[in-house]
């Protein structure tokens, strides 16, 4: 069985853009051991985001070979592709993204609503889930009868709820409070000694403080200059 | 948590939208269910009307015609070996092979009499089976009525033996009123009746009863023909005819082709004005229908990126989209079957010029919430599969 989790070999990706070629990613090699949490970081625009769809299975590269857990992800028709991402992996997106018009609870059990469990499994699963990000009194709350910092904790729930080995989170703490914001990071911070791996794009350098390595992304390249690892950690255009 | 669950929460959040998309459903099928609703009793009752009153066959004694001619001289109408009818013929009518679908036998007799100078043609009929079959003969005036009573209805009344109806010009003719004494061939008769004005050669006509008018010409038994009104509502008249006169040998059976034809052609001309109007209300349905749902899909965009996202399959995001358009037309399906029945039965009458009631028809529940269904799923096929097809990456975009 692999150690790795991710491995990205020489992925590259571009975009057309009002009849131009825009390249996104050039040339990413990458290996994240399971169990890791990594951060990475980079000013708007330089690929953390492509990058990230690109191992969340949602964006095939242009070229380049992509395996999560031994499997080349790309070379899986589409809909076993959604079916790989319903068992692999768990998205934490920027701002919830919560369904607005289901409860918590039901929220938590969306990605079980494709396979064969029984609804009382279901449930129960659900719930579960909930009580552990500190939820379990809250589950009967529509998104907008939360706080930021509780309907992130729901999108926490939904990402682990099918037990994926990888969670993949888009800036989750980009819309909290620093206490909150900590707070969260906590909980990352526990799933990974649970031993999930976790991969997170975030611009916030504190948060990195909760995980074990950060990389840093620089028009469309993993960066390892100093400068810019300054630039980032100080907000600041390179 | 299901499929069916998330399908009915999104409903419930979108109210109005579905709201309105229900009510375009609901006047499709309602339009639909009162326009066939509508037919169907046209149908019955002009079918009955056009059958009961009004002869459909007419039965005249068999004889051979020859037109003869002369130089420049045409002779035409020139008949002979011809038939007698008789009242024999009466009960072969009701064995025959088409007794079922005949209603009314209405046998007469024709001939020309003298009153004081004057000829006049005098039709001997079974009085209530005539006047039944021929409503629109009305009395204007009946002899032995005190002021103020209401002259009768003819189909129900007993003509006396002595008793005469005659036609309004006879009547003028004749300068008699109701009451007063006729010498006919030399036998007293007395005027029961004076008809209203037909505008019609019946207006001339002497009407007594079949066996007074048989003796008074020395006709005992004879007929000049028969009047037959059949239910032709589950078959053609011809049929009928040829089913009389194989059991009338010695008589030619006429179809009165026209009536049916008239029938045929008023309820066609209905029902192809409302089944073209249901349509186009239908297409305006459907149009509802699509930018409904595609305006739905549109607004839902991040939401199905989510889901795809999260693990579901193409085939689970259209299976969203047809369980909210197949609940939302079963529901406009059933509301629009009721609201069509009762627009049907409640404005019916009045669109329609239906006398009778308009029956609450059971068989078209199934048909009606089948056509909502069927063209609610048929039309969101498109919207399905174009939220099926969104690329999860650039609805992720959105987020």
């Amino acid at each position: 069985m692999s150690e790795i989790m991710i491995s990205l070999k020489d992925i590259r990706k571009t975009y057309k853009s009002m009849g131009d070629e825009v390249e996104a990613l050039k040339s990413v090699t990458l290996d994240i051991k399971k169990g890791e949490s990594v951060s990475v970081m980079g000013h708007s625009g330089s690929g953390k985001s492509t990058l990230l769809s690109i191992i969340g299975a949602l964006n095939p590269p242009t070229s380049g070979i992509i395996e999560i857990d031994g499997i080349d992800i790309y070379k899986l028709s589409q809909e076993k592709r959604a079916d790989f991402r319903r068992e692999y992996l768990g998205f934490v997106f920027q701002q919830f993204q919560l369904i607005p018009y289901l409860t918590a609870h039901e929220n938590v059990m969306l990605p079980l609503t494709t396979t064969k469990r029984s609804n009382k499994e279901k449930r129960e699963m659900a719930e579960e889930v909930l009580c552990r990000v500190g939820l379990g009194n809250k589950i009967k709350r529509l998104p907008n009868q939360l706080s930021g910092g509780e309907q992130e904790r729901v999108a926490i729930a939904r990402a682990i709820v099918n037990e994926p080995p990888l969670i993949l989170a888009d800036e989750p703490t980009g819309s909290l409070d620093t206490k909150t914001g900590d707070e969260i990071m906590e909980l990352f911070q526990k799933l990974n000694e649970e031993g999930l791996t976790v991969l997170m794009v975030t611009h916030n350098p504190d948060n990195t403080s909760y995980m074990g390595r950060t990389i840093l992304m620089k028009d469309g390249q993993l960066s390892l200059d100093e400068e810019d690892f300054v630039s980032v950690y100080s907000n600041k255009k390179v | 948590m299901n499929i069916l669950q998330i399908a009915f929460s999104n409903l419930k959040r979108r109210k109005m939208k579905m709201l309105f998309l229900m009510m375009g459903l609901v006047v499709g099928v309602a339009t639909v269910v009162a326009f066939l609703n509508i037919i169907q009793a046209m149908n019955i009752e002009l079918g009955d009307r056009i059958d009961e009153f009004g002869a459909n066959v007419v039965i005249l004694p068999k004889a051979e015609g020859v037109e003869m001619h002369y130089s420049d001289t045409v002779v035409s109408d020139l008949t002979f070996d011809v038939q007698k009818l008789t009242m024999e013929d009466i009960p072969k009518i009701y064995s025959s092979s088409v007794q079922e679908y005949i209603n009314i036998v209405s046998p007469k007799l024709v001939g020309a009499v003298h009153v004081g100078k004057q000829k006049v043609l005098m039709v001997g009929v079974e009085t209530k089976k005539e006047f039944t079959q021929k409503p629109w003969f009305v009395l204007k005036q009946q002899a032995g009525l005190t002021t103020g009573e209401k002259v009768g209805e003819l189909a129900l009344l007993d003509v006396p033996e002595d008793g005469l109806v005659l036609g309004s010009s006879a009547a003028e003719a004749l300068k008699v009123g109701v009451g007063d004494e006729l010498i006919v061939n030399n036998e007293t008769f007395h005027v029961f009746g004076i008809l209203n004005e037909l505008g019609s050669e019946e207006d001339g006509l002497v009407y007594a009863n079949l066996n007074v008018v048989q003796n008074l010409l020395n006709r005992p038994q004879e007929l000049s023909m028969i009047e037959v009104s059949a239910y032709c509502n589950s078959c053609p008249i011809e049929e009928i005819a040829m089913g009389l006169e194989e059991a009338l040998q010695n008589t030619q059976v006429i179809p009165m082709r026209q009536v049916a034809l008239y029938r045929e052609e008023t309820i066609g001309q209905f029902s192809a004005f409302g089944l073209v109007l249901s349509g186009m209300v239908l297409l305006v349905a459907a149009l509802v229908v699509l930018t409904t749902m595609i305006s739905s899909v549109n607004e839902r965009t991040r939401e199905i990126g989510i889901f795809r996202a999260i693990g579901f399959r193409r085939t689970h995001i259209m299976q969203i989209i047809f369980l909210e358009a197949g609940m939302v037309s079963i529901l406009g399906g059933v509301v629009g079957y009721f609201m069509g029945s009762f627009a049907a039965i409640y404005a019916g009458p009045y669109l329609a010029q239906i006398q009778g009631n308009i029956p609450f028809q059971k068989e078209l529940f199934l048909p009606a919430v089948g056509i909502s269904t069927g063209l609610a799923i048929l039309v969101s096929a498109y919207p399905a599969l174009k939220a099926a097809r969104l690329d999860p990456a650039e609805a992720i975009r959105f987020i």
